[in-house]
C-alpha cells in the first residue's frame, strides 16, 4: 500500500467516508511529513498541529455519529497567508500586519471546512501576493522541494511547495497574476485560477480588485477539480462573485479531447522560451493532437503587452487597496510623536518590504494627475482590446494552450535585483488574469536539470470544465511522476 | 520616459511612504526601466468606442454578480473583535495623533497628549 502521505484528497475522503481509516490518522502523518520537510523548504509561517489534530477528531466524532462528514472528509489542506482563519495570525508576509489576528474566516475556508477538510497550517507567500518567487516574504525563505537551490515560485509558493513535498494533498493560493499557476508549475504540481467571479474573495486580503482570485494546487487534476467544486459558488458578502453552477465533481473530466478544437498563439515567440520549455511545449502539443484535438493557430496580438498591461492596471489598484494599512486600524504602528500623516508614513514604511513599496509607487504614478492618461487609462483600454481578441478567438476554438512560464524554476537570487526580469516572467499568465479566464497548469515534464515545466490551458469564462478536461487527459497522456528529490545546491 | 528624483519624491508623499535616500536612487532607476517598458503600451491596438460603456471590470465576463441581499438587519462582528487588532485604543475608539489643532497652537498640539 502507498503511503498516506502519498494519497490525493479524493482517495482521502473516500477513505474516511468509508471508515478505512480515521481523520486523525491522516493529519498526523501529514503533520510527519511536514515536519520532516519543513526544516529543508520551510513552506509555512503557521503550522497547525493542535487545531488541526481538534478538527480532524471532530471529523471522526460527526462520522461516528452517523453524521455525512463531507466531500473532503478529513483532508488535511494548506493555506495562503493572505486568507483569513478566524482565531489565526493573517501576515500577508508582510511585516505591517505583525500581529494581526483574523477576526472572521474567509467564505472559502468556512465552505472547506463544510466539506470536512481540516487546516494543516498557513503557507509562506510573497509579501500580499506581489512576486514571482516567494523571496519577498518577511518572515521565511521557502525553497523549491525539486531543489533547494532554487524558487517554488510565487506568490502561492508555500503552498506549492508542501503540496509538491507531500505535506498536504491541497492547498489554497491566490492568483492575482499567475501566483497559483506559476509556483505549480515550478514545483511540479496542478495549479487551477477559476474565472473571475468564480470563487467568493470575501476574507481574502486584496492586492489588485479586478484580478484577485483564488485557486486551488494539487498533485492532480482531479483533486484541483475536487477543491474548486467545494469553494465555488456565489456569497452574499462578495459583490463579484457569481451565483452559477459550477457543475458537480467530477462531471465531464474523464471524457478526454478528441474532437476538441486547441487553439495555440501566433504570438509564443519560440525565441523567448528556454530550448528545454520549446522542446517540451512542442512535444505537449503533439500529444494533444494524438489524442484526437484539433490543434488550430489563433492570434492575441495584446499578448505582448499583457506585461505592461498587467503591471499596470495591478499596481494601480494595489495602490489603492494598500493605503488601508496605515497604522491606525490594525498591524503595526511607528513609535509615536508627530502628526498623523507622519505616523501613516512611518507605519507603511517600517512595515512594507521593498517590492511593495515599488508597486505602490508604480500604481501611485500610473493613477497620478497628468500620468493617469497615458498608464492606467491606457492600460485599461489595451486591456478591453485583449478582452475582444480572447473572445473572438473562442469563437474558433474551445480551449488554448500556452505554456505555464518562459522556463522552469530559477535560482534564488538570480532575478531578485531586477524586478523587471522578474515581471517578465509572467508573460503567459496575465493574460488570463487580465481577461478574468479560468487557467489550469498541468505538469508537462521537466528541463534538463530535472525542473519540473508546465503546460497552462485556458477556455472561456466560467468553462472550467473544459480546462480541467483537458488537463486530465493531458496529465495521463503525459504521467509525470511528481516525486521532488529535495536536492541539496552545490556547497557556495 | 526617464523617472526623476523630485518625480519620485512627490509620488512617495502620495503614496504615503518615506524614502531612504539609497531607496529614492534605487527606484529613480527601477521605476524608470519600468515605466520605459511599460510605455510600449502606445504601441497597441485599443478597444473601439469609450471603455466607460464597456466598465470593462470587474465584471466584464458576461456574467450577473450576486443578486443583492434582502434588505434585513443581519449581526455584525462585535467591536470589539476589530478593535483588538487595533495598536492603541481607548474607550471603544482608535486612538491617534491629534488632527485638529488651534490655529498657530503649531505642531507643540500636535504632539501626543
Amino acid at each position: 500500500m502507498s503511503e498516506i502521505r502519498q494519497w490525493g484528497a479524493e482517495e482521502i475522503a473516500r477513505r474516511v467516508r468509508a471508515g478505512e481509516i480515521s481523520a486523525v490518522e491522516v493529519f498526523d502523518a501529514c503533520l510527519r511529513r511536514v515536519q520532516a520537510v519543513e526544516p529543508k523548504i520551510v513552506a509555512y509561517l503557521r503550522v497547525m498541529a493542535e487545531e488541526g489534530r481538534r478538527q480532524a477528531a471532530a471529523v471522526d466524532r460527526r462520522r461516528a455519529g452517523g453524521e455525512e462528514p463531507g466531500p473532503l472528509a478529513g483532508v488535511p489542506v494548506a493555506i495562503k497567508d493572505n486568507i483569513s482563519l478566524r482565531g489565526q495570525p493573517l501576515t500577508c508576509g508582510s511585516g505591517i500586519l505583525e500581529g494581526y489576528v483574523a477576526p472572521y474566516s474567509a467564505t472559502a475556508i468556512e465552505r472547506l471546512a463544510a466539506a470536512g477538510a481540516v487546516f494543516l497550517g498557513k503557507c509562506n507567500l510573497d509579501e500580499y501576493g506581489m512576486g514571482s518567487s516567494c523571496e519577498n516574504s518577511r518572515f521565511a525563505l521557502t525553497r523549491n522541494p525539486w531543489h533547494l537551490g532554487r524558487v517554488p515560485g510565487g506568490s502561492s509558493g508555500g503552498s506549492a511547495a508542501t503540496v509538491a513535498a507531500g505535506g498536504v494533498p491541497l492547498a489554497l493560493g491566490s492568483d492575482t497574476g499567475g501566483s497559483v499557476r506559476q509556483p505549480a508549475a515550478f514545483c511540479g504540481i496542478v495549479g487551477l485560477k477559476p474565472t473571475y467571479g468564480r470563487v467568493s474573495r470575501y476574507g481574502l486580503v486584496a492586492f489588485a480588485s479586478s484580478t484577485d482570485q483564488i485557486g486551488t494546487l494539487a498533485r492532480s487534476v482531479r483533486d484541483a477539480a475536487l477543491g474548486l467544486a467545494v469553494i465555488a459558488g456565489g456569497d452574499h458578502r462578495d459583490s463579484t462573485s457569481v451565483h452559477r453552477p459550477v457543475g458537480e465533481f467530477p462531471g465531464r473530466i474523464e471524457e478526454g479531447v478528441a474532437g476538441l478544437r486547441m487553439g495555440t498563439l501566433r504570438e509564443v515567440d519560440p525565441a523567448e522560451l528556454e530550448a528545454p520549455s520549446r522542446r517540451n511545449y512542442e512535444h505537449a502539443l503533439t500529444l494533444l493532437e494524438g489524442l484526437g484535438a484539433e490543434l488550430r493557430e489563433v492570434s492575441i496580438p495584446t499578448l505582448r503587452a499583457a506585461v505592461a498591461c498587467y503591471y499596470v492596471i495591478a499596481t494601480s489598484e494595489a495602490s489603492a487597496n494598500l493605503a488601508r494599512f496605515d497604522g491606525v486600524r490594525y498591524g503595526r504602528r511607528a513609535a509615536a510623536g508627530g502628526s498623523l500623516a507622519q505616523l501613516y508614513a512611518g507605519s507603511r514604511s517600517a512595515g512594507f518590504g521593498q517590492e511593495v513599496k515599488r508597486r505602490i509607487m508604480l500604481g501611485t504614478f500610473a493613477l497620478s494627475a497628468g500620468y493617469y492618461d497615458a498608464y492606467y487609462d491606457r492600460a485599461r483600454r489595451v486591456r478591453e482590446a485583449m478582452r475582444h481578441e480572447f473572445a473572438a478567438a473562442f469563437e474558433r476554438v474551445d480551449a488554448l494552450v500556452v505554456p505555464t512560464s518562459p522556463g522552469g524554476a530559477f535560482a534564488i537570487g538570480e532575478r531578485i535585483g531586477n524586478p523587471l526580469a522578474m515581471y517578465l516572467s509572467d508573460v503567459y499568465t496575465t493574460p488570463a488574469s487580465l481577461v478574468g479566464l479560468p487557467a489550469l497548469s498541468v505538469p508537462s515534464g521537466c528541463d534538463r536539470r530535472g525542473m519540473p515545466l508546465a503546460l497552462q490551458i485556458m477556455a472561456r469564462p466560467f468553462d472550467e470544465a473544459t480546462t480541467l478536461r483537458v488537463g486530465r487527459a493531458f496529465e495521463r497522456a503525459v504521467g509525470f511522476q511528481g516525486e521532488p528529490g529535495f536536492v541539496e545546491p552545490p556547497a557556495a | 520616459m526617464a523617472l526623476d528624483l523630485d518625480e519620485v519624491r512627490r509620488i512617495a508623499a502620495l503614496a504615503r511612504l518615506e524614502l531612504k535616500p539609497a531607496e529614492e536612487e534605487l527606484f529613480v532607476e527601477q521605476l524608470s526601466e519600468i515605466v520605459d517598458y511599460v510605455d510600449q503600451l502606445r504601441e497597441f491596438e485599443t478597444a473601439p468606442g469609450s471603455c466607460e460603456d464597456s466598465l470593462a471590470e470587474p465584471m466584464a465576463c458576461g456574467a450577473k454578480a450576486a443578486p443583492e441581499a434582502d434588505d434585513v438587519a443581519a449581526d455584525t462582528l462585535p467591536r470589539t473583535r476589530f478593535l483588538d487588532n487595533a495598536p492603541r485604543v481607548l474607550d471603544g475608539y482608535l486612538v491617534v495623533p491629534r488632527v485638529v489643532t488651534a490655529e498657530k497652537a503649531g505642531e507643540k498640539e500636535t504632539k501626543r497628549r
